[in-house]
């Protein structure tokens, strides 16, 4: 199922759509002026921890979050 | 005085009666029939401290419970908001949750916290039920966790066949970023031509029902196309944009997915705040009817021994006399 048209720039460059989307939410978000810019920054925080399981053992898990660990 | 010198007598021959009459406290709480004839009934010192703590208790699930009520209705909110992300998408595409399909992902939503009733294990009741399901010659079916809950029932017997666990979702309040970045490293690290998200639907504060919304790969959306239905009517859409079909597909495809995950995860916190707040009001009731029970019997082991030491005293008394 090899699309024949070129792949826009970012699906040839690794990311998938939701990526792509969210980089555009965020870039919308900053255009925002400052009260509302906070609050809604404060709607893009990530946080969770994510392991992968191999052979039914658990590797060490990874975080991705925004915040910093204490 | 006299109540003083009753207590250390109870306390010393709590000793004697302990095995029996001590477990019989415990287990009905209405010891003094049971207790062998001729020796004095349970001190008081005991069935007060159990007074004492089951109150505790009741003030704490209650706590909880309205905790969890104002967490409900702030997250409701946005659960039923969030419905309309996928509506369009299902009509669409439609759900096609009979789809047979070679490699199956099986996303399990759950909690991170406990003492939230039955929710889970209806969860993972349901994923394993639809693992059988779709079991069959030539086909794999793998498990990705959400929530701590559901990882640790399921790694009791499908431990091989878990792919990736999360964890901590609920660290910072949910919202759409988080789960389309989660989404993302799921389709990232895993392979599949259907995705079937469970997760309790939050119906109302006190029923949910536990559901699977399925998610195709772009692949097997072309496949079922040739079925026709709604799927086959794609082609009948005009294309903004000049990009392929396939192209479109699976943009669609992931853009499908990171919205229904995150209406399921917004919908199982909802069912997991309902559900906590009838268990703990469940629980709070029956602290309730505990401590009456305690409390009629405080009052007659108390009202027993004055009439005993009474009696004492009245018979001692005459027997000076006469």
């Amino acid at each position: 199922m090899a699309s024949n048209a070129a792949a826009p720039f970012w699906r040839s460059a690794g990311m998938t759509y939701i990526t792509y989307s969210n980089i555009c939410a965020n870039l919308v978000r900053n255009c925002l002026k400052e009260p509302y810019k906070t609050e809604a920054l404060t709607r893009e925080k990530v946080h969770f921890s994510v392991s992968k399981w191999t052979e039914g053992k658990p590797e060490k898990p990874t975080i991705r979050s925004d915040t910093p660990e204490d | 005085m006299a109540m003083a010198a009753l207590r250390r007598e109870g306390r010393r021959l709590a000793p004697l009666i302990s095995p029996q009459s001590i477990t019989a406290v415990r287990s009905s709480l209405i010891s003094q029939e049971q207790a062998p004839l001729g020796l004095r009934s349970i001190s008081t010192q005991i069935v007060r401290n159990r007074m004492k703590s089951v109150k505790n208790i009741q003030k704490i699930t209650k706590a909880m419970k309205m905790v969890a009520a104002s967490k409900l209705r702030a997250i409701q909110v946005r659960a039923e908001n969030s419905r309309g992300l996928w509506q369009p998408f299902t009509a669409l595409l439609g759900d096609t949750p009979s789809v047979d399909v070679k490699k199956n992902v099986i996303v399990t939503i759950s909690s991170d916290k406990g003492l939230c009733g039955g929710i889970n294990s209806t969860s993972v009741k349901t994923s394993k039920a639809l693992k059988k399901l779709t079991a069959g010659p030539d086909k794999e079916t793998k498990y990705v966790v959400l929530g701590e809950k559901a990882k640790a029932q399921l790694i009791r017997d499908s431990k091989k066949d878990i792919e990736l666990s999360i964890t901590e979702l609920q660290k910072n309040p949910l919202n759409y970023t988080q789960v389309s970045v989660l989404a993302d490293d799921i389709l990232k690290n895993v392979e599949y031509d259907a995705l079937r998200i469970v997760f309790n639907k939050f119906q109302s504060v006190v029923s949910f029902l536990p559901t699977v919304a399925t998610v195709l790969s772009p692949e097997a959306v072309e496949k079922e196309a040739e079925f026709g239905g709604k799927l086959g009517e794609l082609d009948s859409y005009e294309i903004e944009g000049g990009e392929t079909k396939s192209e479109v597909l699976q943009n669609l495809g992931e853009f499908q997915f990171s919205c229904v995950l995150f209406n399921a995860v917004l919908e199982n916190a909802c069912s997991e705040q309902g559900a906590r707040m009838s268990a703990m009001d469940s629980s709070s009731r029956n602290a309730g009817d505990m401590l009456d029970r305690l409390t009629l019997t405080y009052n007659r082991t108390r009202q027993a021994s004055i009439t005993t030491e009474l009696i004492e005293i009245i018979s001692g008394a005459s027997a000076l006399e006469g």
